[in-house]
């Protein structure tokens, strides 16, 4: 359902994804952002999302 | 002279009458007492005017005061008949004055944001809506719903409307369910803590509120909402009934101000929620007309839209605004109301019949395999937003045409003025360092909402 993604440049996380239907929603870091706090809730009921692809 | 003038005390010691009564000007005058030359103290016996006493014109060096308390009764319509205020009735500034004082405003009074169901940037048809935990349907206003739901509803923006106005938000029930204890479903609105916080809820100077609306259902009886606070620990279940089916109605409710609890003030956060219950269980029902420390989202014993499969429910003309009075709806000009949806929600489309340049967003290579989008929206945001892509786009640049993948990443530099988010898109052999123009295919798009 929710998938990170890293900065290619950094190599850091910076970012979600969550995919519903075929449609992906990027998702930012931001605590005001309700996708963002909606996705902090998923993960405190003990969910984990998928791990970054890590650059080529 | 019509009728007969009675003299019936003199000050001798000044006795001194100028009497200028024209004829018609006073049909009948009873006068008791004593005056002075500065004018008339008392007229009539019982102090009192009848309707018909003064039929001509009474100037301004007339009447030199009235008092605060000289007209203790109703100036009913009657009375004072249309267009026959001159501009010098009230003095420059008189009624702003008492409405400033009462804390009421003139202007943007409505704290709903497209009440009028008129911006649907999103759509005008939202079916299939279930267990899902919500969405948002026509600007600002989210179908939501509690607990495993099974019942499913449509939401559309229909062009059924009480006079005044061009549309309405409506739900239909598709399949009908019975509401369980902790279930739930509904209709409702999130206010931003930074167009809420004069409101003063949760504190003594918490302000009257009154919210307004028409309405419509197929069915008929005691319906329910509630105002509820971020945190949803505190609610004002609230109740109004439609008496006659699929006739519009305009309700009006008025709430003392919560005093109580912990309300968000001036922050980008909700400082309000405002619900149309289409259902709600025990659990999450209570008792009208009280705040209690709970997320109560209806009363108890409403009528349940989602209960009854077809049943429809219908809503437009929504306004909340301070005081104890519904005042005529604020309508405002449709590129403000537009504009104040997209600080929440922005739809950038190519509505165009061909696959079009789109000036607000300028691509440079960020990676081999990513191009970085900036895109300009047309109000600035709440906050960073979540983007989403749907259709084929493409960037641009010196006769390359490169089709864009899945979005990456988004960021923002976001602060309280400007927005202009960016998102990372993927792509394949961005060799060059040059800029991208965005290019999109019909009705292609980019979702960038930062809701509530």
């Amino acid at each position: 359902m929710y998938k990170l993604t890293k900065n290619l440049r950094t190599n850091e996380v910076d970012s979600i994804i969550k995919e519903k239907d075929g449609v992906f929603l990027a998702i930012p870091f931001d605590p005001d952002n309700t996708d963002y706090q909606a996705y902090l809730k998923w993960v405190a009921e003990g969910n984990t999302p998928t791990p970054a692809d890590e650059p080529n | 002279m019509a009728g007969k003038l009675i003299v019936d005390t003199i000050d001798t010691d000044n006795a001194f009458i100028t009497l200028n009564v024209q004829q018609s000007q006073i049909a009948t005058m009873n006068v008791s007492g004593i005056y002075s030359n500065t004018g008339v103290k008392m007229i009539g016996a019982n102090g009192t005017v009848s309707n018909t006493a003064i039929t001509g014109l009474v100037t301004a060096s007339q009447i030199a005061n009235v008092a605060n308390t000289q007209l203790t009764g109703t100036i009913t319509g009657s009375q004072i008949s249309s267009n026959t205020l001159s501009n010098t009735v009230f003095q420059t500034g008189s009624v702003e004055n008492y409405m400033n004082a009462q804390g009421l405003g003139f202007g943007m009074r409505n704290r709903i944001i497209n009440g009028a169901a008129v911006i649907a940037q999103r759509g005008t048809t939202f079916s299939g809506l279930s267990d899902d935990g919500g969405q948002y349907t026509l600007d600002r206003w989210k179908w939501a719903e509690n607990g495993t739901f099974t019942g499913v509803q449509t939401v559309t923006q229909d062009t059924s409307a009480p006079a005044g106005f061009s549309y309405s938000l409506k739900v239909q029930t598709t399949t009908a369910v019975a509401v369980a204890t902790s279930l739930s479903c509904r209709v409702e609105q999130f206010i931003e803590g930074f167009n809420w916080a004069d409101m003063g809820y949760g504190t003594a100077n918490a302000k009257t509120t009154t919210l307004s609306f028409w309405v419509r259902s197929s069915l008929t009886g005691t319906f329910g909402g509630a105002f509820r606070n971020s945190a949803d620990d505190r609610s004002y279940p609230f109740s109004y009934t439609i008496s006659v089916a699929d006739t519009w109605e305009q309700k009006s409710i008025t709430i003392a101000g919560d005093t109580s609890g912990t309300w968000i003030g001036a922050t980008n956060g909700t400082g309000l929620r405002v619900t149309f219950s289409l259902g709600a269980g025990t659990a999450l029902s209570g008792t009208a007309g009280a705040w209690v420390a709970a997320g109560t989202q209806s009363v108890t014993g409403a009528v349940s839209v989602v209960g009854t499969l077809n049943a429809t429910w219908y809503v437009t003309g929504v306004q909340l605004e301070k005081g104890s009075t519904a005042t005529s709806f604020d309508y405002r000009p449709y590129g403000t109301e537009l504009q104040l949806c997209q600080r929440y929600f922005y739809r950038l489309v190519n509505a165009s019949a061909s696959t079009g340049y789109v000036p607000n967003i300028t691509g440079v290579r960020y990676t081999a395999n990513e191009v970085y989008l900036g895109i300009t929206c047309p109000a600035p945001l709440r906050t960073t937003p979540s983007i989403s892509k749907s259709g084929t786009m493409y960037i641009y640049s010196g006769g390359t045409n490169i089709t864009l993948g899945g979005v990456v990443a988004v960021t923002s530099n976001y602060n309280s003025y400007t927005s202009c988010p960016n998102v990372r898109v993927t792509a394949t052999s961005i060799t060059s360092n040059t800029g991208w123009i965005c290019e999109f295919d019909i009705n292609a798009y980019f979702d960038i909402s930062a809701e509530l």
